[in-house]
């Protein structure tokens, strides 16, 4: 407890008090301990402590004032048991001084991050297009470029959360990525890779934490693919204890198209907590393929907006929740203006009774967004007894002229598909594991990049068939 | 999957001609009982089907082969008294099935919607919905029923489904070289790398006239009916199992298609492979010619004949030929 740093964050309770006037928790002390904790670290090492990122942590601060931490008995939280990150002790992740040579692959239009710092030494921006920017938002000059992002910072997103401002306050940076109109970056994606170095060992309740924050700005009828991965350090060898707290947010103009690939493959204890803010011009199009098996507790926001007519969205996720696992999609999908299209389908896989899955996919259909198409499907294949899903699909629609759909099962293993095998003389185990795999390739054959969906599906494999 | 292209242009094999044959006749073994438990015989047919029985012409499915087994014929499936009922909820459906297949036999068996042909052909292969109340079954000697059913698919028993499962997210190509794998280890020889299993796999396609395309799509999903069965019979030949259990092969088959899966069980049959067939038409029967037609009531086999029993069937319906 250091009081007189937790001054800059109460001294504006008035505006506070104005702006939210529900909010009467002005101070949950755990999270004024993270909020100052954070402060103080990234005033550490700010040397770059542009405009674009002291408004960011204004605006995070601010908010922050006015959110306790999560209970069940917030709806959000209803079912995400985030007891874990409370009972530990909650620390600035620090990047090791030395990087293993293991994390720098070959590859272009490579962006790496470590525990939340953009490095540059292991990315690699040399074939990115003309006109385009990668780095840090200090380096944005002044023009429409620079107001966007500006404006995405100071900006409240009134859906983000307590997670959301925590990663604004504590980022150290805020890196962006721009493509210019026009451009194509399909065949070498942009691939973003998050690491996690800094980890404590299982056992002492630490828990470093990280918050990459990332702005992917694809201009008017741009075509970007993204690959974004969140792994760890190899010498966590796998276990490593952290919490990653990172915020993605992607602006596609108009007529653009992104096609995004997410895949979360991070410690079995580590905490990983993720936003990503999508906003979608006119006619632009937007498809994310989610894989997620990593985590002991893995809880996704996704917010989509939708900011003109005739949209595509096409989110799919793939989550695997093993022993002692929690996986979550908490997806939102804003439809406020005409003939959007959009399509939804999670799957997960809870394959031990500690594991659990959480699915909140809320589809808003507003009442200018006439002539939408949305559709929503959920399926949830349980294989132990007690394992948990808590499913719940939501569409909410004011619009009268649309076409909706959506369906959520829950089932296990077909008794007629494993027969089928067995009495082809293929053995129950290799059956069990052929099926179960099966159920998730719907979702990686999205993934866009052969070699990519290759190995992520090996390692999906080889996790599965391990259990 | 570049070892997937298939030149187009690669001719289809003769298939051996279906009319001229060899026909021998052959003595109806009298150790073996084709007949359903004695209620039945008490109607009296059973005298009547073993006189038929004993004058069968036996179509061995390989042109121009001369020399034919002299010693005495092996039999290769033996039911004895078979019943079963419904897992779940306790109902019988076999009342005593009895039925010997040697090696190298044809045999159908026809009978009215819901006697019991499907139920029997699953139970052979150890279908999970059903319980065996009673009876045995041997197969080259040893108890069937005490295999798990992959057990069973390694000793040599294959069964097509009437309405074969879709395995969404499971590629045919992947699903064949599972199975083809599964039953070389059992054997003891090396498993069948993609490629290697490829070369084996391309004249069967050739056979059952399937374009390669459909190795890429996932197991029987979104096939049509007909493609499903041809399907079924590209497994079958990759098991090269010894007794094919078809349940109804021919339903849901354009007359070409017909033809097709015909020409290719008729090429999969050797002198000592056996076949038995569901069918409720003759249509399937003039292309793969039974030794013997039974009948099945009930859940029981009530009555054995030649073929001719199909045609009687055909003309006269089921009342002509119903023990009840
Ligand atoms: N798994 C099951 N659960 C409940 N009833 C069953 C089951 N399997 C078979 N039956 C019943 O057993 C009887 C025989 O069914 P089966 O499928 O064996 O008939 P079939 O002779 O193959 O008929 P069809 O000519 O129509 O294919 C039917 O009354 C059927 O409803
Ligand atoms: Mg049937």
């Amino acid at each position: 407890m250091r009081p007189p740093r937790r001054r800059r964050l109460l001294l504006q309770p008035k505006a506070v008090a104005a702006s939210h006037p529900a909010a009467v928790s002005l101070s949950d002390p755990f999270v004024l301990d993270i909020a100052d904790m954070l402060e103080d670290s990234v005033s550490s090492f700010s040397s770059s402590s542009s405009s674009v990122l002291q408004t960011l942590r204004d605006a995070s601060s601010h908010s922050l004032l006015s959110q306790r931490w999560p209970t069940h008995k917030d709806e959000p939280y209803r079912f995400t048991d985030t007891s874990f990150l409370k009972s530990s002790k909650i620390l600035p992740a620090v990047p090791p001084s030395t990087i293993s040579p293991s994390f720098s692959s070959p590859s272009s239009n490579l962006i790496t991050f470590v525990d939340g710092h953009f490095m540059p030494s292991l990315s690699s921006l040399s074939s990115l297009p003309a006109g385009a920017f990668a780095g840090s938002a200090a380096d944005i000059t002044p023009g429409p470029l620079y107001d966007t992002v500006m404006a995405s910072a100071g900006d409240a997103f009134h859906h983000g959360d307590l997670f959301w401002n925590l990663n604004g306050l504590g980022a150290p940076d805020l890196t962006v990525i721009y493509i210019p109109d026009g451009e194509r970056m399909i065949d070498e994606p942009l691939r973003l890779r998050f690491y996690s170095a800094a980890a404590s060992e299982t056992g002492l309740g630490r828990l470093p934490l990280s918050n990459p924050r990332v702005l992917v700005v694809s201009g008017k009828l741009a075509e970007l693919a993204i690959v974004e991965e969140h792994l760890e350090a190899e010498s966590c060898e796998g276990n490593g204890c952290y919490w990653s707290n990172s915020v993605v947010e992607i602006l596609v103009e108009e007529g653009g198209k992104v096609s995004h690939s997410y895949v979360q493959m991070q410690s079995r204890n580590a905490a990983h907590i993720k936003w990503t803010f999508v906003r979608q011009e006119k006619c632009s199009t937007y498809e994310l393929v989610e894989i997620s098996t990593g985590g002991k507790l893995s809880r996704h926001n996704l917010h989509v907006q939708q900011l003109g007519p005739d949209t595509t969205t096409e989110l799919s996720a793939f989550h695997v929740a093993q022993s002692d696992q929690i996986q979550d999609l908490h997806s939102r999908l804003v439809l406020e203006h005409p003939r959007g299209y959009s399509r939804q389908l999670h799957k997960c896989i809870v394959s031990s009774s500690s594991g659990h899955a959480i699915f909140d996919g809320n589809i808003k259909v507003n009442r200018f967004a006439q002539q939408t198409d949305a559709g929503q499907l959920t399926r949830t294949l349980l294989l132990a007894p007690r394992a948990t899903a808590n499913i719940k699909p939501n569409l909410q629609i004011i619009a009268d002229d649309v076409k909706c759909s959506h369906g959520a099962a829950i089932s296990d293993l077909e008794e007629d598909q494993l027969f089928y095998f067995q009495a082809r003389g293929i053995d129950v185990k290799t059956a069990r594991d052929a099926l179960v795999f099966s159920f998730g390739v719907e979702i990686l054959a999205r993934i866009p990049f052969e070699p990519y969906r290759k190995s992520v599906s090996d390692r999906v494999k080889e996790l599965l068939t391990a259990s | 999957m570049a070892c997937l292209c298939f030149p187009s242009t690669t001719p289809l094999p003769r298939f051996p001609s279906l009319s001229p044959r060899v026909s021998i006749t052959k003595i109806f073994p009298s150790s073996i009982s084709l007949f359903g438990p004695s209620r039945f015989r008490s109607h009296g047919v059973d005298l009547r089907s073993q006189a038929t029985a004993a004058t069968l012409t036996v179509d061995y499915r390989t042109p121009g082969e001369e020399t034919l087994d002299t010693g005495p014929p092996r039999i290769l499936l033996e039911v004895r008294d078979l019943s079963a009922i419904v897992a779940e909820s306790r109902q019988e459906i076999l009342r005593g099935v009895n039925l010997i297949i040697n090696e190298g036999e044809v045999h159908a068996i026809m009978g009215k919607n819901g006697s019991g042909k499907s139920t029997f052909a699953k139970v052979l292969v150890g279908h999970p919905d059903y319980e065996v109340t009673g009876g045995t079954v041997s197969f080259k000697g040893e108890d069937l029923l005490n295999m798990e059913p992959e057990m069973r698919s390694h000793a040599g028993v294959f069964m097509s489904f009437q309405s074969p499962v879709e395995i969404p997210g499971v590629s045919n190509m992947d699903f064949l070289l599972m199975a083809c794998n599964a039953r070389r280890e059992k054997r003891g020889e090396p498993a069948l790398s993609p490629i290697e299993f490829f070369g084996f796999l391309s004249p069967k396609l050739v056979a059952v006239n399937m374009n390669p395309k459909f190795l890429d799509r996932n197991v029987n999903e979104g096939f049509s009916g007909g493609e499903k069965k041809r399907n079924e019979i590209l497994q079958l030949a990759v098991l090269e199992a010894e007794l094919a259990i078809l349940d109804e092969i021919d339903s849901g088959l354009d007359v070409d298609a017909l033809q097709d899966v015909a020409k290719a069980v008729n090429g999969l049959l050797t002198p000592h492979k056996s076949l038995l067939m569901i069918t409720h038409y003759q249509r399937l029967l003039d292309y793969i010619k039974p030794s013997y037609v039974h009948i099945m009531e009930a859940g029981a086999i009530v009555r054995t004949g030649s073929f001719s029993l199909a045609k009687q069937l055909e003309k006269e319906g089921y009342r002509s030929v119903s023990v009840a």
